[in-house]
């Protein structure tokens, strides 16, 4: 319980510091003196328009105030408007954070699907050709981020094969499904590779390590089959490094989303980000890195809760505080 | 227990374990390190069996050998090892998980590392049980109950569903006997089972061994650098040296009468009670040696105190006492002949002089 409401204040702080440096950033790039609601809304509005955005949402009072002006409208529920859109955040969120949540999920799941068994056998086979190949692939992927994997697989299977369509239009899967395997297919291949990849380097690692234990000579003085040697005793006792990074790269995927989104023309909660931050839309910039802050933390949460599950020794030392 | 005397009934002759010339070499960047170089020994049924050694001597890689429990890659194996009348020298490790367990178990050395911490203690014990014997969840994991009370675990129904860290040293060490036990082996190879231990706890673990051993009839292989252990404990010792068998006889015949002055070294290098606080340790000088280029002649001649030439130029064979043929030694010079004698004195006589 006393563990619960730690991890509960801890997620206060962060949000806050998040969200409000954010602000505070934006708001420096758009202090022009006076007049913020100008800088927002573009060059040809009105006086009456200007200051009556300043006075709706109190942009000319300290940042302090603006910050729990917002924050008390954003637990009501009220995003806010893009004053860029003219229309509620919310709205202009609805239907994207879909298109953004496929993305990660997929590729989350399919980086862990393939990184899993990879590096298992890698690790069983340590120095084989296989466990060289899988080295290498890794590394090549690693070292390639989202930026550069894209144009090269646009220009294989777009532009050269046709296998796919140029711009990955927002087919979810209760309208199409093979409409939505054909959107999603590329985008999620861009991030899934190099998720894959950190994946498997660092549970192979990790397995290699574990296999050197006593209680896996143990296990196999037992008579225990190496399969299950490998999968029930030894993956076991590695998933620790795997669990953790899978927390790291859940933030990580949000840019890579942001990068993918753009690549493929897809309307998701990264490219709103991009053109928001860009048109300086204060509000929708704000919301959209709050509910990425609060979809991190929450699933950072989920893996600490994981890592009780697994290990009984954690589960007991939180028991006692 | 039905499983014990299962494994008990069975009806081959003969030796339990036969080593014939057994070699267990590894290649290494440095070289071919002969960490077991041409050991032959016999262990009969129900007996115990001590090898002692210092680190190094390869003591725990001949019981890995026995195991068939070795890196694949670099390892060179040669020799014939015959467990229960039938050739296992050879086998693959995948041959060898049906004897792995259910005929021939081991304890490892050190309790803390060697069960699984994220695994009930239960399933642990229960997993051979399971594997070998076909037991359904519930047998398995009543039979292991019964195996926990067998070695002496208190509470043993709430134990099972503990965990590895809520048990001490010594309960886990328990732990390892009892999974070690659970398909009624017939050969129980413990690689220095008591090293891990407070002193306290030792004896008790060294006498829950012996005991086990007697009940369910198995025979034991204890590997151990401490003469003291095997002492009381195993019906014959044998000392390696270098990889190689250097003596070996029934226990009490060794201590009475020791022919190499490596285990009398050894037996030496045993604190006594008796002797006043702040007695010098003996220890035995020099480091054991390098098994890649092994000495020419004895391999303990570089250390041995009473070494002559032909120490150092030919090597002595094993060979048995006039006295008890079961009591074999390698040694050109052993403890007790003219020339120890002789070689005793003269360095006795320097010693004086030198003070």
């Amino acid at each position: 319980m006393r563990y619960f409401l730690q991890r509960m204040l801890q997620f206060a702080v962060v949000f806050f510091l998040v969200t409000f440096g954010v602000m505070i950033f934006m708001r420096i790039g758009m202090n022009k003196p006076g007049d913020p609601a100008r800088t927002m809304l573009g060059g040809f509005v009105t006086d009456q328009k200007a200051a009556a955005v300043n006075k709706q949402y109190h942009l000319n009072d300290n940042v302090f105030v603006q910050y729990f002006y917002w924050l008390a409208k954003m637990f009501r529920g009220d995003f806010g408007i893009s004053v860029q859109q003219n229309i509620t955040v919310a709205n202009y969120m609805k239907g994207r954070v879909l298109v953004t949540f496929f993305l990660g999920f997929y590729s989350l799941l399919w980086a862990l699907i393939i990184a899993v068994p990879v590096a298992v056998y890698q690790a069983y086979r340590r120095d084989s050709n296989f466990d060289r190949a899988g080295n290498l692939f890794s590394f090549l992927f690693v070292s390639l981020p989202a930026l550069v994997l894209a144009p090269v697989i646009i220009q294989l299977f777009v532009i050269r094969w046709a296998w796919f369509p140029r711009i990955s239009e927002k087919v979810m899967p209760w309208q199409s499904l093979s409409g939505h395997f054909k959107n999603f297919f590329l985008p999620v291949v861009v991030l899934t590779l190099p998720l894959a990849a950190i994946f498997a380097r660092l549970l192979r690692a990790d397995i290699v390590q574990t296999l050197q234990s006593d209680f896996i000579t143990l296990a196999s003085a037992k008579g225990v089959p190496p399969s299950r040697v490998l999968w029930t005793h030894a993956l076991r006792n590695s998933l620790f490094s795997l669990l953790s990074s899978v927390g790291v790269q859940l933030g990580a995927l949000v840019g890579g989303a942001l990068v993918v989104e753009q690549y493929f023309s897809m309307k998701g909660m990264g490219a709103l980000l991009l053109t928001s931050i860009l048109s300086k839309d204060l509000f929708v910039v704000q919301s959209v890195t709050a509910i990425v802050v609060a979809v991190v933390s929450v699933a950072n949460l989920l893996i600490d809760l994981t890592y009780a599950f697994i290990d009984p020794r954690i589960r007991h030392a939180r028991a006692l505080t | 227990m039905s499983i014990a005397i299962q494994a008990s009934t069975r009806t081959d002759d003969g030796p339990l374990l036969e080593l014939e010339g057994v070699r267990t070499h590894f290649q290494t960047p440095r070289g071919v390190v002969r960490a077991v170089d041409g050991v032959s020994l016999t262990l009969e049924r129900g007996r115990a069996l001590g090898i002692v050694g210092e680190s190094g001597s390869g003591k725990t890689i001949l019981s890995r050998s026995i195991m068939g429990l070795l890196p694949t890659r670099g390892t060179i194996r040669q020799g014939s090892i015959r467990f229960e009348g039938r050739e296992i020298g050879g086998l693959s490790r995948r041959a060898m998980r049906d004897v792995w367990g259910k005929e021939m178990a081991m304890i490892f050395q050190d309790p803390m590392t060697s069960l699984n911490p994220l695994m009930k203690i239960g399933a642990q014990i229960a997993e051979p049980l399971r594997i070998h014997l076909d037991m359904s969840r519930s047998d398995a994991w009543a039979t292991a109950e019964r195996l926990m009370n067998d070695v002496r675990i208190p509470a043993a129904g709430r134990r099972l569903r503990q965990y590895p860290h809520e048990l001490s040293g010594g309960m886990r060490q328990r732990i390892m006997i009892a999974i070690a036990m659970a398909c009624g082996p017939t050969l129980l190879l413990a690689d220095e089972p008591t090293t891990a231990l407070d002193v306290t706890v030792q004896a008790q673990i060294l006498d829950l061994l012996g005991e086990q051993r007697r009940d369910r009839n198995m025979s034991l292989l204890l590997v151990t650098h401490d003469l003291g252990v095997v002492a009381g404990h195993t019906d014959d010792i044998g000392v390696m040296y270098g990889g190689k068998l250097v003596e070996m006889a029934p226990t009490a015949e060794l201590f009475a009468n020791m022919k190499m002055p490596y285990t009398e070294a050894l037996l030496q290098s045993i604190p006594k009670l008796a002797d006043p606080s702040h007695t010098r340790l003996n220890v035995i000088a020099g480091r054991p040696p390098d098994l890649v280029n092994p000495p020419v002649g004895c391999r303990f001649s570089p250390r041995c105190p009473y070494a002559q030439d032909r120490c150092r130029e030919e090597e002595p064979p094993l060979i048995p006492t006039v006295e008890d043929p079961r009591h074999t030694y390698a040694c050109w010079y052993p403890v007790g002949s003219p020339a120890y004698h002789e070689t005793k004195a003269r360095r006795q006589r320097e010693a004086e002089v030198a003070a």
